[in-house]
């Protein structure tokens, strides 16, 4: 029974390519309308806030406003399409169908399962993000070719952000309190993380504590790839990113674990 | 010297030894000794809240034990073995699917947690989807499908690896009777192939039919243990006098006319009045002869259902 009182790290085995398996085939039932519904949001945002407010806006620490907040809404689609399917996905797989339970029944492990997730959620934060990449595009957002870098950040976004999302999940007692997680935590998180406006301006001590959060990072990683501009403080960033990756891995596996055999 | 003569029990697939959960202060299960053998159908039967399902997650490995010894296949069953829950197939008692897949993928990516390569599963479903007869339903979403062949799949699921032990939480709740003499005939079947089935129910007629053995246990504890005629014969006799509609002053008169040697023993089943004796010939006769005899009565075979009331009583549990 080792684990219950340590960590459950996850394990990337055969069971849990199995299990990233399911979730694929669970996916294509219903791509259109989750890819749809990912979509509509930060699309909405680009376009009213890009183009709308950003005529009166003009310019963003030298850029076009919409050049600005593209990229960060990029970093935003990937971090929602992991965070939806971690929450409410997720919990409903543990407590209204019995997915979860059916995969320890057959002998697969805990930790097999959050293996499994996180590697599907690599795969829908690339997904998610390189078709935003795409709608960019044809804006003329793009302005470098270190975009092509982009796949690699977005897969290690989608398992940064899966990780509190499943323990969220695994601690929640209803759907009402998944959505305190978004109401306390992810659209601050949205709202403050220099994708709408630079944080330079605000005093020092809300940008060091907005510093210590996890989106910000990688708002910074996918615009400096996606306009090839890189401030000297870049490598901080994906320190942080690899960092908060690595720290929030562990972070659900325990307490699925319980949640599984108690 | 070692003792090299065969054994003369047959081999035992479960063996629990004084086994106990605690739920905090809460004793679910109170130290239950008992075995099941290879090859056999073993019923556990108690009222909702007996301890049935928290004895079950242990054997699954879903769940600790307190204390005491549990071994299945071999193995000391304990959360995580992997041994064990490859050599088990679980029916739950909840219909659990996956909503957004097909029948056909529900039970193929089931095979594939087990181990077993993409041909295999491929096989091995085609196989169990005729086996339990949905074969017309392959390509179908599961919410389209009725109870009784949610059930069936739930089952076909839990063949996906090739059990030797097949745990089935009661199998038949809610199904139509077709389906339950499907699911009868489909356990028998697999009983002959070989496999222990452990079969939790509510339908004693079930339990009746199917279990070669059975324990009825309540509170966490086991109360009788044995086989289902022997257990009918030895708790409450081979018939019993029912007595529908019965006016309580009527049963008193009847009762008067009992004798010691009767060996008689009543008790109030719903509405109806139900005397167990091995003497019931005489005492009809003695009734007839009186006068008193009660228009509406009939003689039928006391059932396993006779003899989990009389252990469990008749209040309501939740």
């Amino acid at each position: 029974m080792g684990g219950v009182n340590g960590m459950v790290w996850p394990r990337f085995t055969k069971g849990a390519l199995m299990v990233f398996r399911r979730d694929f085939l669970s996916w294509v039932k219903y791509y259109r309308s989750s890819v749809l519904l990912n979509f509509g949001e930060p699309l909405t945002n680009l376009l009213a806030l890009g183009f709308g407010l950003g005529a009166y806006v003009t310019k963003m620490s030298g850029d076009p406003f919409v050049d600005f907040i593209g990229p960060g809404l990029l970093a935003v689609t990937a971090m929602n399409a992991v965070t939806f399917d971690m929450s409410f996905e997720a919990y409903d797989r543990l407590n209204e169908n019995g997915i979860y339970l059916s995969m320890i029944t057959a002998p697969l492990h805990p930790a097999e399962i959050v293996g499994g997730e996180y590697l599907w959620e690599a795969c829908r934060s690339l997904l998610y993000g390189l078709v935003f990449l795409v709608v960019l595009l044809p804006l003329g957002i793009v302005h470098s070719w270190w975009a092509l870098l982009l796949p690699l950040p977005l897969l290690v976004t989608g398992m940064l952000f899966a990780g509190p999302a499943l323990w969220v999940a695994t601690a929640a007692k209803n759907h009402e309190q998944l959505f305190y997680y978004f109401t306390l935590v992810v659209t601050p998180m949205f709202m403050f993380s220099g994708v709408f406006f630079p944080l330079a301006h605000l005093p020092v001590v809300i940008r060091d504590l907005i510093l210590l959060t996890p989106l910000v990072h990688v708002v910074n990683l996918t615009r400096a790839l996606i306009l090839g501009q890189f401030p000297p403080t870049l490598w901080q960033d994906i320190l942080w990113i690899v960092g908060y990756t690595i720290l929030f891995m562990a972070l659900p596996g325990r307490r699925l674990s319980r949640r599984l055999t108690d | 010297m070692a003792n090299i003569s065969t054994p003369a029990t047959p081999a035992v697939a479960i063996s629990a030894r004084g086994l106990t959960k605690h739920f905090g202060s809460f004793e679910a299960v109170a130290g239950i000794d008992f075995d099941v053998y290879e090859g056999e159908c073993f019923g556990l039967l108690g009222p909702n809240g007996a301890g049935k399902s928290t004895t079950i997650r242990m054997i699954c490995c879903l769940t600790a034990r307190t204390a005491g010894s549990l071994t299945v296949l071999g193995e000391p069953a304990v959360p995580g073995q992997r041994t064990i829950k490859g050599q088990l197939g679980v029916v739950s008692q909840e219909d659990y699917l996956d909503p957004a897949l097909t029948v056909r993928e529900n039970i193929e990516i089931h095979g594939r947690f087990y181990g077993q390569s993409p041909e295999v599963a491929t096989l091995r479903a085609t196989e169990l989807l005729e086996f339990m007869q949905l074969d017309g339903k392959t390509n179908e979403q599961v919410r389209s499908l009725s109870g009784g062949m949610r059930r069936r799949l739930v089952i076909a699921r839990a063949l996906m690896g090739k059990p030797r032990l097949l745990v089935l939480d009661e199998p038949t709740t809610g199904l139509d009777p077709q389906a339950r003499i499907l699911v009868w005939r489909k356990v028998r079947e697999l009983k002959a192939e070989g496999v222990t089935v452990l079969l939790t129910t509510h339908y004693m007629d079930e339990a009746q039919r199917l279990c070669d053995r059975l324990v009825v246990i309540d509170h966490g504890r086991i109360l009788e243990s044995g086989r289902p005629r022997e257990l009918i014969l030895r708790l409450v006799g081979r018939e019993c006098l029912e007595c529908p509609d019965i006016a309580p002053a009527v049963v008193d008169g009847l009762m008067a006319t009992l004798r010691p040697e009767d060996e008689a023993w009543h008790e109030w089943q719903s509405d109806s009045w139900v005397l167990f004796s091995p003497n019931l010939s005489a005492i009809l006769d003695r009734w007839e002869a009186a006068g008193i005899a009660p228009p509406l009565s009939y003689r039928r075979p006391a059932g396993l259902e006779d003899v989990f009331l009389r252990l469990t009583g008749r209040e309501l549990r939740d």
